[in-house]
């Protein structure tokens, strides 16, 4: 790339380097799209989903003839990927990523961790697990979020532990470019139910393309040594509104007492917080489990007024229960109100958890 | 107006406030603006405060044009006419 502060040398670089996309939707189709075409020699990119006709407004990766053949969206990414620069090597993830395999899975073959952590992801529990690997491995990590016509992105270079010396200190650490993570940002996870999921509210594709090759940008420089050009703002845009913002979020570190990155506890890699799964046997059915900070209190009615354009919606007082097609496959969800959930139709937990973070969110 | 503050209102939180993007109010702290804000909307509190209302709830945040009030003196941010306040939740779509 003829850049100043690229150069061969920085094509060299990305050729060795390795990123980890979590989820490869909207913005993980882009953001693999880009980092493909850029060059970055290795892409592990990890996503739970398969591809349906209404993604494709979107998920730039995809076309009619993914949703044809019924593939993966990480395989149907890495045969495109393929077609584009066969010089990346790609390694497709078809599985829920979370506090039980994350560590693993970002784990190359030489014992080495990726590089860079690029974020696809489409809820606020699977991030959370994603800032404390970060954090406790000092790998940089590019958040970002798009929900309707508004976007949001941030380059997360994670401090090193308090009182770690020069010698082990990451490279941005040295140069005073460390940011503060995800939750000394936003403490808490969005209650579920709470804000519009992109399959509740839809998501216009413009939003997702700046957002994601925002991130996209943000990476480059990482992977090039460009610390300097890293932007420390939160960055938000409502392409709707004609809204451009950066928030400034760098006090949020020293002024705070972030328990994930000052405190070093990872609750959310420990399984401290999040959902559990549970398979009901003989019932076709799998219960999640919510365990969060606060008690939830879910907000029935405006569940239901977003889940009525996609099926039936039954509200009482205890519990909702709703039936959503998915992909083609019926499911029944029964939602409770401490945030309990069972889906039925499968036996599957990944499948269940990809159900409740698309039709109800958090 | 000169002492007007003008807030941004999120996506998810425009139903609840008469479908507005923007909400012009008065008011010397963030404290003052959030209250005349959900006094014309009410519904807007429960979204915004903690049970008890004295307290916001920890995934959204504030700000005063690009700082965070958390950083600045919360609540009792000082605000003067002009000032922007955003009201910004974690998005999590992707």
């Amino acid at each position: 790339m003829l850049l100043p502060g690229f150069g061969e040398e920085g094509q060299q670089k990305l050729r060795e380097s390795t990123a980890f996309i979590v989820g490869c939707g909207a913005l993980g189709t882009v953001i693999a799209n880009m980092l493909a075409r850029a060059g970055v020699g290795h892409l592990i990119i990890a996503d739970r989903d398969f591809i349906e006709v209404t993604n494709l407004q979107r998920q730039v990766l995809f076309d009619e003839g993914d949703v044809a053949d019924g593939i993966p969206k990480a395989e149907a990414a890495k045969r495109k990927i393929a077609r584009i620069n066969s010089q990346v090597k790609v390694t497709a993830i078809v599985d829920d990523i979370n506090h039980t395999n994350i560590e693993r899975l970002i784990t190359c073959e030489d014992g080495s961790k990726a590089d860079i952590i690029v974020d696809g992801v489409d809820n606020f529990e699977t991030r959370f697990v994603v800032n404390d690997v970060a954090v406790k491995h000092g790998i940089p990590y590019i958040y970002g979020g798009a929900v309707g016509t508004v976007g949001m992105t941030y380059a997360i270079l994670p401090h090193a532990a308090p009182g770690t010396d020069d010698a082990n200190q990451p490279s941005w650490e040295r140069a005073g470019r460390a940011t503060p993570c995800i939750r000394c940002i936003f403490e808490q996870a969005p209650p579920p139910g709470m804000n519009p999921t992109c399959d509740t509210a839809g998501v216009i594709g413009p939003v997702v393309s700046i957002i994601a090759n925002y991130q996209v940008a943000e990476t480059l420089k990482v992977l090039t040594g460009n610390l300097d050009a890293v932007n420390p703002a939160m960055v938000h845009v409502d392409l709707w509104q004609n809204h451009l913002k950066q928030f400034k979020v760098a006090r949020a570190y020293d002024a705070g007492e972030c328990v994930c990155c000052k405190k070093r506890e990872f609750e959310f890699l420990d399984g401290k917080f999040g959902s559990s799964t549970t398979t009901l046997c003989g019932r076709n059915a799998v219960q999640l489990t919510q365990k969060s900070a606060d008690g939830d209190r879910l907000d029935f009615e405006a569940i239901a007024d977003r889940l009525r354009p996609h099926g039936t919606v039954k509200v009482n007082p205890f519990m909702l229960r709703a039936d959503i097609h998915d992909n083609g496959e019926p499911y029944e969800l029964t939602l409770f109100k401490d945030g309990r959930a069972i889906v039925k139709g499968t036996k599957e937990a990944t499948t269940a958890k990809n159900i409740y973070a698309k039709y109800v969110g958090g | 107006m000169s002492d007007t503050i003008t807030i941004q209102i999120p996506t998810p939180l425009r139903p609840q406030a008469g479908d507005n993007a923007t909400v012009d109010v008065t008011g010397s702290t963030v404290g003052e603006a959030l209250g005349a804000l959900t006094q014309q909307f009410p519904e807007l509190g429960g979204r915004l405060f903690k049970e008890g209302g004295n307290e916001v709830n920890r995934f959204i945040n504030f700000y005063v044009n690009d700082e965070d009030i958390r950083f600045l003196e919360n609540l009792d941010t000082p605000l003067k006419g002009g000032d922007e306040l955003s009201i910004v939740p974690a998005i999590a779509g992707g």
